[in-house]
């Protein structure tokens, strides 16, 4: 019998197929209307997707989720950078990430929508501050890890400080930075839901949500595939991203799949 | 000996000029910690000049020191006359870690240094594609630093440095983490670079085989704190030829003497 893994797609598709096994029995076990079984729940994607609605909605939440990702990323990997170069501004910045940290950004929603409103700004928003915690910590930690000979050498060549932090350090933690990217996008894709079921107007949160309201659970769990396999393509996509630009990266920097 | 030493830097321009240098660290655990406790030493334009001592003994500290990447506690060091005020291209360092930047290509590393200085990517890579040859690794060109073995490595840290055609080579423990055999290739090629255009060496070892093969001049080292032992002058013809030496009485007898020189127990203080 030839090897399992020696197939590259089959060990995921198993893994999907136990699932949705799992899942069936759980619904026929239980027989509630709040877990209908799978095949029930996958049938009403076509409905879901014939929906004009559907669509825009997806690409509603996606740009927002973009947007704060980027946004995120623009301000997080500096930071995260002079934060692991300078003592002094780890010093000034730690305790007020410390403070961040454990608080549930989706838990902000409220106050910021008596700021902003329930429209794209606060959600973007949250999303922006769910991105950029893990890119700080690991643009911190990556650039703390720069070998000082490196830096040595890029000085004796000439280069003056904020020289050496954008074309030294900055690459030299580029494959821990996307790392923490790759955990960003996750969060981002969490946060972006959770933002959408607080204040509801466009998303796929939307359409979950309200499919809840209205006691459609065969809509609901189509949905929470859809945004499953939303994260599965967005995260695939990263990988691949990533992969191709840290070929010179030594296999330290390699990540498992799931390590986020 | 101090007396040989500083005749043989007095032939010719004083390129490296060490004054009382001390350097102390201060760290909460252990307090006040004496690493180099008044250096002097002078180096002449041209010289190959060996750190020899133990590990721990500072001689990688000093190193650093004229490089510029560390500043001395008290004392002052010179480099072609003015004091050594921060790094420059004038002092090109090779690192025991070889610190290559990884995310560039052998070319990429060795193009880095002469495009700082403003030259055309055409004239860098030029110029690049020349020390690559020089240091035996054509065809390494497109290869990222993961891919090489240490002593490639090494030889591109070399080319790197070279590229940008410092005065000063300062060179802490280079081959020190390299196999014996690659390390006495290296020892020959580094060698037969050097004698192209003889520019001023700062080596810091801890093998005296090495120092003597390679060197004009020995500075032995004590450890804790660090001071210096003792200046030996290497009178061995040049160019050096390793299976000569291994036979010649002279070279014997400086690897004796240098070897009696580090057992013995450390002076008292002055």
């Amino acid at each position: 019998m030839p090897r399992l893994s020696a197939v590259p797609g089959l060990p995921p598709l198993l893994a999907c197929l136990a699932l949705l096994a799992a899942w069936e029995l759980a619904a026929r076990a239980f027989g509630i209307n709040g877990l209908p079984p799978p095949w029930t729940a996958l049938r009403e994607l076509p409905a879901i997707f014939a929906d004009g609605d559907t669509l825009p909605n997806i690409f509603a939440s996606l740009r927002r989720m973009v947007i704060g990702f980027a946004l995120a990323a623009t301000f997080a990997i500096p930071l995260g950078l002079m934060m692991g170069r300078s003592a002094l501004v780890a010093r000034f910045f730690n305790p007020l990430l410390m403070v961040i940290y454990p608080v549930p950004k989706a838990a902000l929603m409220p106050i910021i929508m008596l700021w902003l409103g329930v429209g794209d700004v606060s959600k973007t928003l949250v999303i922006f501050l769910g991105v950029s915690l893990p890119i700080i910590y690991h643009s911190y930690q990556g650039a703390r890890a720069v070998d000082d000979k490196m830096l040595w050498s890029a000085a004796a060549m000439g280069l003056r400080a904020p020289a050496r932090l954008v074309r030294v350090v900055f690459p030299a933690a580029l494959p821990e930075i996307m790392v923490g990217c790759r955990t960003g996008l996750v969060l981002a894709l969490i946060t972006m839901v959770t933002s959408e079921m607080i204040a509801r107007q466009t998303g796929v949160g939307n359409i979950l949500f309200n499919a809840l309201d209205m006691a459609q659970y065969e809509a609901v769990y189509a949905m929470i595939v859809v945004i499953g396999v939303l994260g599965f393509g967005l995260d695939w996509g990263f990988e691949a991203v990533r992969r191709a630009l840290m070929a010179w990266a030594e296999p330290s920097h390699q990540i498992a799949v799931g390590s986020a | 000996m101090l007396d040989r030493a500083q005749r043989s830097v007095e032939t010719g321009l004083r390129m490296i000029d060490i004054v009382g240098v001390s350097k102390v660290y201060e760290t909460a655990q252990r307090g006040r910690h004496l690493a180099l406790d008044d250096i002097s030493l002078a180096i002449g334009e041209g010289q190959f000049v060996s750190i020899l001592g133990p590990s721990g003994c500072g001689k990688s500290t000093l190193l650093y020191m004229v490089g510029g990447f560390i500043a001395a506690t008290t004392g002052t060091v010179c480099v072609n006359g003015k004091p050594v005020a921060g790094p420059g291209p004038d002092r090109g360092p090779v690192f025991q870690e070889f610190a290559l930047f990884p995310w560039k290509t052998v070319l990429g590393n060795v193009m880095y240094g002469p495009r700082q200085q403003g030259l055309s990517a055409a004239e860098a890579q030029a110029r690049a594609r020349e020390l690559i040859a020089l240091v035996n690794l054509t065809g390494y060109e497109d290869f990222y630093p993961k891919e090489l073995s240490g002593g490639m490595k090494q030889r591109v840290a070399l080319a790197r440095t070279l590229a940008y055609r410092p005065s000063i080579l300062l060179m802490d423990e280079p081959f020190g983490s390299l196999d014996a055999h690659t390390r006495t290739r290296l020892q020959k090629e580094l060698l037969d670079i050097w004698e192209r255009d003889r520019r001023t060496v700062m080596f810091v070892t801890h093998s005296v085989d090495e120092a003597v093969f390679l060197s004009d001049r020995v500075v032995v080292m004590t450890r804790s704190p660090g001071r210096i032992k003792s200046n030996v002058d290497i009178e061995l013809p040049r160019p050096r030829n390793r299976a000569q030496l291994l036979l010649d009485r002279r070279y014997q007898e400086h690897v004796l003497d240098i070897e009696r020189l580090m057992d013995e127990p450390a002076e008292g203080r002055v």
